[in-house]
Order: C-alpha cells, then structure tokens, then sequence
C-alpha cells in the first residue's frame, strides 16, 4: 500500500530499532497479547499493512463498511444512548424511563428510545403466579404479563415519537402481539409502530437457558421476520447478539466469528422460507461487546462491519444498501467489572466506551458502576448518562468519523481479527454451520474453554484486573444497592388473578389460543402459516402472556438444551 | 471434609434456576472442582425440590446453588425447611454469585455454611469444603 521509499525509511529504522533497542533492553521482551490473545509488537509501522489493499479499507459510508455505515456518523445521529433497564411492576418501570427522559435520554431524532428488558418470568413465558416464578418476578426485569401492563408501562406517550426495545429475550414475538395490539387502541396503526424485538431464540447455546429446539427455534425466528418484514417494514426484527458470547468468555475472534454464524443462519432460514434477502436484511442489527483491551474491540467491531457486508453481498447477493450496513448497538464489558472497588467501574465503563465510540457504533449502553452488585441505583443510572454526555459534549471525539483510520496499528489489527474471524467462522461452517454447532454443543464448549483460560490467567496474575487481584483495597466502603419494592410479586400475582377473572372474552380467547396452535403447526409444516396474526388475535382477546406461550410451547417443544 | 463413608470423593451438586442467566461463574467452578478430586453433578432446576430429590438420590455431601439474578434467601430457606423434612439436613448448603453482604447474616440464620460473592476464586470456595468436617 506504501512506495517505495516509504518501505526503505521503515526498513532503515528497522535495522536503527534492533541495533539500538535490542543492545540495551538485550533479553527482555515487548511482544505482548492483546487480550483476547493476539500476539502484537511494541509498534506498528506501514510495512504491517503492505499485505492490504486500499480498498478493504476504503471510506466511511461505502463497501465494505470497515470505516462505519455512514460518512456523516455523530456529527448528525449521536450514538443512542439505550440505557438498559426494567425492573418491577409497569409503573416502576414506567418511574425509570421518565427519570432516563428526565436525565437527557434520546434516540433517533426526535424519536426517543427506551430499551426495556422483562422480567425472567415473562420471557421464560410464565404468568407471574406459576409456581417455579419463585421470587423472580420483576426482580430483575419488568414484569409485562396482559395487555392492561403495557398501558400501564406506555400510557401517555406518543407512540409515532417513541421507540421502544422490547427486550423480552425467548418470547419478543408475544411482547410484540401486545405491543401491536396496545397501539392499535391507541389509534396508531402498525406501519407507524417503531422499535426492536430480540428474536434471539438462538441464544439457549451460551446460557444453557430452556428453550425452544434448535430447529423449532430457527424456524419461529424466521417466521416472525418474514411476517414483520412484510407487515411492520419500520420495526427492526432481529437483534444478533454476540454480547452474550463475550459475556459468557468469548474472545473478540470468536465473538466476531459467532455473530457472522448466527447471521448467517438466520438469513438462510429466511431465505430458505421465501424471502429476498433485501427484504429482511436491513432491519436486522447487532449487539456487540466492548471490552476492556480498547483497540482490540475497536478492531472487531470494524472487521465485524467488513464481514458482515461482503457476506450479504457475496454470499446472499443483497443489493440494498441497507443489508450491507451493520448497524450495531454495543454494550461496555459486564464481566470487566469488579464488586470490589465499585466505583472504579465508572472509570472501566467510560474507557471501554470510549472504544465504543472511536469504533463508530449506533447504540451504546454503558453499564452502572454497580451492575455487579444489583441493578442500578437511580445515582448509578445518572453517572452512566454523565459519561454518554460528557464523551458527546466535551471530548472532541465524536467530530471525526472513524477517527483510528489509517492507524498502522489499528488497521493492522481490525485486517488480524478479520482474517482470523473468517476462519473461525469457516471452522462453524465445516461442523455443518451455527445450527449443528448450538445442537452438538461445540460452540459451548469452546466458550467454556476461552473462559476457563481467561479466569487461569486471572489467578496467576497473567490478567490484572484492579481491585480484584491488583491493588486490592483494605478499606471497605459500603455500597448502595438497589433494592427492588418487595410488594412487586404480591401486587403482580393479585393483578393477574383478578384480570382473569374479569376480563370477558372467554369465547373469543378460546378461538384465538386455537388459532395460534393450528398457525404454529403451520409454520412447522413447511412455513405455510404466520404466527403473528394469531398472537395478535390472542392479545386482542386479553390471553395472558403464558396462556400464549403455552401453546408455542405445546406445538414447538420446549426445554433444556443440553 | 471428611464424608460419612470415610473414602468416597466429596460429592457436590451445584445448581442454578433454570431461569437465572449467566452460568459461566458456576461452569467454571464446577470444573475446578473435579480438578480438585470433587465428583460434581451440575444441574438447573425449576423447583427448588428437584434440587433436594438430587441431592438425597445421589448422596451429595455439598449443595451449591448459584445466583445472578437474585431471590436467594427465600429459595434457601425453602431448601432448608425441604431439607428438614426430609430429614437431610446434614448437607452443607454454599451459594455464590451476586449475592449483597447484607443478606450473609440472613443466610447464616438459614443455615447456609458459605456465602461466595462476585470476585471471590474458586480455590476460595474448595478450601472451604475441604476444610469442613
């Protein structure tokens, strides 16, 4: 990529460096890991990138997408600041995401978005007074069970101006049905509704979780894109989450090579159930990690962009623009952080969003400081919008898009992660793809194994986290830990009960829970049938939120992977 | 620890709530634990009472149950009193995960023996079954 001269100057200093560095240092070595394990030298120098092409990098806004999906990035669309959280009844909720609008919180223009996650018990698809919900109920989590829960959640808000991410992990489709149908009372029609679902039915391979079947699962994911695709084009379908990966001890190669496999997956199940790949492809995103070794995450998630984009493009031959774009929200390191030493979370956060925004991401939570302690204090909460904000508004960092381009280094190593991702990834396809890969087990296995590694060179010391096995403190400092209203599961297991007795419709309930089983049985049979008519019929008909899953349940199978 | 019959490894069954997330902390322990010469059953459960009926059926001398999510102390003391009942109460019951230092005191009260928080090692927690009689 460089002339000439350039690679007789690099040469020279080349010969200068060894005489010089390696006479006075003699024995010690500078060659270090980066965290996920790369092996990398003290300093980086244009010979390092003689192997790439211009064009692998190119411009920001064009293919392949390394530098970004846009030219013009934070100087128009500032990274949306989607504080996760939810916890309690609808109206703690609801307390919570007046108290982020109250702090600053934005979205898309002038659409504001809230990223609500449910509880346990709904997304594992219970009412919340069956009996293995235990003490879960809005614990961790908002408890959304009826209709009458999103009213409570929702009321007043402009629908058209609001965008909600509906994190309601297995059962997202059900959260939508209600979602739809809440919309639909409130006069708003479906194709105005924006926000996102997680479709992430996949993700029973990290977390060991019961879930639908391997195969049952790919076939309601791509079932529930095809219907959305061609009934709520605005609604963004499917989140490919590799966070969860890293979470649960992925490499940044791996997390990379994982997301590809899961994207991949999906968009040939879709394919496979007649869609066209532009027609579902740019309304998938993705939820990616941000680690604590910035530049490595900073790589991956550019090399992540370029694969992505030539995949959809090679491999599918989507020709819209929009299907080569990753679009990604990213979330900084929960495993990163320490329960000793709290506060220095917020120092660990903001580093690891720095590397967020230096990487060009669309969306970005930054845990709270005390996200290993409980779920945020409404101060832990405000100090993780602080740091939004203060990068936005004080750093300078966001004027420039992709401002690490042309960084030896930097493309030297995103051009690393990407070409060691691809074989990782063609590794996943070899063992016959994502899919067999979820069902044998390989994947969880070799997460395990990364984070058994991780943890070993944790307790030699190899891997310093401070606070934890470093600069330990002897002083110990309380603190403040969110505690959840206790009444939560008492007034949500009342509500349910007397919503069931009074709700009416038992009639019409009846027909569309039998609907929605003759609809699963339907996309079962060759993806002949949508199932989110039906659900939305169930949720008209005031069905609870188990009374649906039961019958997907009952249709698809349900349980323990492993 | 030295178990009833006097030369069988130490027996552990670690468990989490099927519907708690994040298993790595358990997974890796679990492996740790073998490694240090414990035989280790690792289930998730739905009902606490599959727990017990794992714990009584296999003759585990060790019950360890993870949480990230929370709801510890009332699952505990359903353990407990099932233990009771049972009349298994000899089994040492640890926990770890996220579990806030201002509920120890109340898990202590429930007769759990060990209480392993975020950051705590694994080495931590099999001490601490070894060095139980």
């Amino acid at each position: 990529m460089f002339d000439e001269i350039t690679k007789s100057k690099v040469q020279e200093f080349r010969r200068y460096y060894d005489k010089q560095y390696q006479e006075r240092y003699r024995d010690r070595h500078f060659e270090g890991k980066t965290d996920g394990g790369i092996p990398i030298k003290p300093f980086y120098t244009p010979m390092d990138l003689d192997s790439l092409d211009y064009d692998d990098i190119g411009f920001p806004g064009q293919y392949p997408f390394t530098r970004g999906i846009y030219p013009i990035m934070y100087q128009s669309q500032p990274w949306v600041m989607q504080q996760i959280h939810g916890h309690g009844t609808p109206e703690h909720c609801r307390e919570r995401m007046d108290y982020l609008a109250s702090l600053g919180l934005t979205g898309y223009g002038e659409i504001r978005s809230y990223n609500i996650v449910f509880d346990q018990v709904c997304k594992f698809g219970y009412d919340p007074d069956h009996p293995e919900a235990g003490d879960m109920v809005g614990l961790v989590g908002v408890n959304m069970s009826t209709l009458g829960d999103y009213d409570r959640l929702l009321h007043g808000l402009d629908l058209k101006k609001t965008s909600v991410v509906l994190n309601q992990g297995i059962h997202s489709m059900v959260a939508l049905a209600f979602y739809l149908t809440y919309a639909e009372k409130k006069g708003v029609s479906k194709e105005d509704i924006r926000g996102n679902t997680m479709n992430w039915l996949y993700k029973g391979w990290m977390t060991d979780l019961e879930m639908y079947p391997p195969d049952s699962a790919f076939m309601i994911m791509s079932n529930f894109v095809r219907w959305c695709s061609r009934n709520i084009p605005k609604w963004n379908t499917t989140n490919i989450v590799s966070y969860f990966a890293e979470e649960a001890g992925g490499t940044p190669v791996q997390e990379a090579a994982m997301a590809m496999a899961i994207g991949v997956a999906i968009t040939e199940e879709c394919i496979n159930n007649g869609c066209q790949p532009d027609e579902f492809l740019p309304r998938f995103g993705f939820q990616i990690a941000l680690g604590s070794d910035i530049f490595e995450h900073v790589a991956k998630i550019r090399a992540m962009r370029r694969m992505w984009s030539t995949i959809n493009k090679e491999r599918f031959g989507a020709k819209d623009i929009h299907s080569l774009q990753l679009r990604c929200h990213s979330q900084t390191s929960a495993v990163s952080l320490t329960a000793q030493q709290p506060l220095v979370n917020i120092i660990r956060s903001a580093y690891q969003a720095f590397g967020g925004i230096l990487a060009g991401v669309n969306g970005m939570t930054i845990n709270p400081y005390d996200e290993a302690l409980g779920i945020p204090t409404d101060e832990s909460l405000m100090l993780a919008m602080r740091t939004h904000q203060v990068a936005l508004y004080e750093t300078g960092v966001p004027n420039v898009t992709d401002p690490l381009a042309g960084s030896y280094y930097v493309e030297w190593l995103t051009d690393k992660i990407y070409q060691e991702a691809i074989k990782y990834f063609q590794k996943i396809e070899d063992l016959g793809g994502f899919k067999e890969c979820w069902k044998s087990g390989w994947l969880r296995r070799e997460l395990e194994e990364s984070a058994y590694k991780w943890r070993q060179r944790l307790d030699t010391q190899e891997k310093v986290m401070v606070g934890l096995n470093k600069f330990q403190s002897t002083k110990h400092r309380k603190t403040e830990i969110y505690k959840v209203d206790p009444k939560v599961k008492d007034t949500c297991v009342k509500r349910i009960r007397e919503y069931r007795a009074n709700r009416g419709k038992e009639n019409e309930r009846k027909q569309a829970l039998e609907h929605l089983r003759v609809a699963c049985e339907g996309v079962l049979d060759n993806q002949k049938m949508d199932f989110m008519p039906a659900l939305i019929e169930c949720a008209r008909a005031y069905s609870t939120v188990q009374e649906m899953c039961d019958v997907m349940k009952s249709v698809f199978g349900w349980g323990t992977v492993y | 620890m030295k178990n009833k019959k006097g030369h069988r490894k130490i027996k552990v069954l670690l468990s989490k709530s099927k519907m708690d997330v994040h298993d790595r902390g358990l997974r890796y322990l679990a492996r740790k634990m073998s490694e240090a010469g414990m035989e280790v059953i690792l289930i998730r459960h739905g009902l606490i009472d599959e727990v017990v009926n794992t714990a009584i059926q296999e003759d585990v001398d060790v019950i360890g149950l993870s949480f990230s999510v929370g709801g510890h102390i009332n699952v505990c003391r359903r353990l407990q009193q099932l233990l009771k009942e049972k009349g298994a109460e000899d089994k040492v019951t640890i926990v770890g995960g996220i579990i806030p230092e201002d509920d120890i005191i109340a898990l202590k009260e429930l007769n759990v023996a060990g209480a392993f928080g975020a950051g705590t090692s694994a080495e931590e927690a099999i001490d601490f079954i070894q060095s139980l009689n």
